[in-house]
């Protein structure tokens, strides 16, 4: 049985900067994995090189034991690769629905169909009351869980959120932690970005911790911020 | 013309909120929710018939206007499908009006096609250039785009211009004979008007069935941003092309018709950069990505320069200077733009407080 998502060695560079280097990472369905680090560290960009908007120098991606590191973005989330964007990139010009509408059409090119379930997708989320809404009315709590809803309507099996708690209140951040935990049950591999520990000691089984394009740690979440590695690298680099 | 409703297609998108409790008339209870399912922008297209109607009664002697304003309104709808609605600027658009043109006279004069053939003939090859040019410029960031588009269009010119033998150079192409569809005499200000005004319900249909399909709405998903439409598994490039060839196809079919109504045929005006513009412009200006601004659009600007040719004669450029401006900086929606928002903005009101 292929892992959900297997990456090997993966190298990002922009010109002379290493922005990745050399990282692995791998994840069954249903488990969720964390990716944590300083500012800089390089997450975003592993995760861009995974989803397929930055082009990996080196390393492999395989989802469900095929290879898609050649492929390009739209072509990954065809074969069911889901993420979100740190800034929210909701389609503004569009109401809620008709934004989560957008992708529901890769799987239903009914557009009944895609309707049902783009609205299937904001009930998941909580957003079915502003379905007719202007998206760009939409308040921050409710921007993130728009952009859930639209990576959760390309039906993705491994699903990439990019600091989706970031800016949340306590009662709204409690939950989105219930809808990520209830997706990870539903059986989709979760890869993770994330700044709030909250967030990531309730989630995570696993941790990757990244600082300067380099793996530093990797293992469950208490382990890893007793690594001295980890707090050197949170609070010893004068440079940081 | 300006009697369409103010409501884009968008307004009729969603499903209707939870079914406003409102109890409706009589006479309205089987009309409010076949507008509420989506019908007003239907009626909108009745009412351009209408209105087109009208005006070939009321103002008998003024059918070459009539024909200007309704080819302008389907240029700049078809033009609105890849600039508005996809987001990709054209100032090539010309290019299309000529080739249509030029197909019909080239094939008509020299190898006695029939019309309808040159018809079909004109939105293959028009979408043909579409595809090509797309792959080549599509891949392109920024404003590469736009100015690609000048350059086209100016190819064409020039093709026009040189290759004598096939399209009679600067001087020109003169059409004298076309075969009679249905014995109908293409010649005639009358026939031609009904076809223009075919033509632009055609393009308004066209468009409102794809703007609220699957391809429509992956168009505005380009648009609005290509990372988040690339992670809705939306290739940008085949979006982008299959809304330039649509447009294309819809452009050179108006462009056909123009050709059959000049009769004669001379590079300059045809493929002139100045057309490309005012098409741009009318869209712009109505409002892009809705069904009806360029057709408002193209109506303001053909009666206004109507209007003023005689009080200021050279001024027309000056207007459009004017109005341009003014959309600009008060409206830069567009008219039908803004009207849209306030409505999806009421709507979303009336169901929030009902």
């Amino acid at each position: 049985m292929p892992r959900a998502l297997e990456a090997e060695r993966i190298t990002v560079q922009f010109g002379g900067l290493v922005a990745v280097n050399d990282v692995s990472l791998a994840l069954d369905t249903g488990q969720i994995v964390g990716l944590i680090g300083p500012n800089g560290a390089g997450k975003s960009t592993l995760f861009n090189a995974l989803t397929g908007y930055a082009k990996a120098r080196r390393g492999t991606v395989r989802l469900f034991g095929s290879n898609v590191e050649r492929l390009p973005p739209y072509a990954r989330a065809r074969r069911g690769m889901g993420r979100t964007f740190q800034i929210e990139r909701p389609f503004e010009g569009l109401t809620v629905l008709e934004n989560v509408l957008i992708p529901a059409f890769l799987r239903h090119a009914n557009r009944a169909e895609a309707e049902a379930a783009a609205m299937h997708a904001l009930e998941l989320v909580g957003l079915s009351d502003r379905a007719v809404q202007p998206s760009s009315d939409l308040n921050l709590a409710r921007r993130r869980r728009l952009e859930l809803a639209k990576a959760l309507a390309v039906q993705p099996r491994v699903l990439f959120l990019d600091e989706l708690m970031a800016g949340l209140n306590p009662p709204a951040l409690k939950e989105m932690i219930g809808f990520v935990r209830s997706l990870a049950d539903s059986g989709i591999a979760i890869v993770m970005v994330e700044h709030i520990m909250q967030a990531v000691t309730e989630l995570c089984e696993e941790v990757i911790v990244l600082a300067f394009g380099e793996k530093i740690a990797h293992g469950a979440p208490q382990q890893v911020m007793n690594d001295p590695r980890v707090v050197e690298a949170y609070l010893g680099g004068a440079d940081e | 013309m300006t009697g369409s409703p103010d409501r884009g297609p968008d307004a009729g998108a969603g499903p209707p909120p939870a079914a406003p409790s409102a109890a409706p008339g009589p006479a309205s209870r089987a009309l409010t929710p076949w507008l509420e399912r989506g019908g007003a922008p239907w009626l909108g297209l009745a009412g351009v018939a209408a209105a087109g109607a009208a005006w070939y009664v009321v103002f008998p002697s003024s059918l070459s206007l009539g024909i200007g304003l309704l080819l302008l309104a389907g240029w700049a709808s078809a033009w609105d499908l890849l600039g508005g609605w996809t987001g990709q600027t054209s100032l090539g658009h010309a290019a299309f009006v000529g080739l249509g043109a030029y197909v019909v006279g080239v094939t008509a004069t020299k190898y006695g096609l029939a019309p309808w053939w040159s018809v079909l003939l004109a939105m293959a090859l028009a979408a043909v250039l579409a595809f090509l040019w797309g792959r080549i410029t599509f891949g392109l960031r920024g404003s590469y785009f736009v100015l690609s588009s000048i350059a086209v269009a100016e190819i064409l010119r020039l093709i026009a211009i040189n290759e004598r033998k096939l399209t009679g150079g600067a001087i020109g192409l003169f059409i004298f004979d076309l075969d009679r569809p249905f014995g109908l005499d293409l010649f005639s200000r009358h026939t031609e008007f009904w076809l223009a005004l075919g033509y632009l319900l055609l393009v308004l249909a066209t468009t409102l069935l794809v703007t609220r399909g699957k391809l429509g709405y992956q168009m505005r998903a380009v648009r609005e941003d290509e990372a988040s439409a690339q992670a809705a598994g939306i290739n940008p490039v085949s979006v982008k092309s299959l809304a330039f060839m649509l447009s294309a196809a819809l452009t050179a079919l108006g462009g056909c018709i123009y050709g059959i109504f000049l009769s004669a045929l001379q590079p300059q005006p045809l493929f002139e950069l100045h057309l490309s513009v005012r098409i741009a412009l009318v869209a712009i200006i109505g409002g892009r990505g809705t069904l009806f601004g360029p057709l408002i659009g193209a109506a303001m600007l053909t009666l206004a320069g109507e209007l003023f040719r005689n009080a200021f004669a050279e001024a027309n450029l000056l207007i459009y200077g004017l109005l341009i401006v003014i959309v600009v900086l008060f409206v830069p929606r567009g008219l039908m733009g803004e009207l849209r928002r306030r409505a999806v903005r009421r709507r979303y009101a009336k169901s929030a407080g009902g």
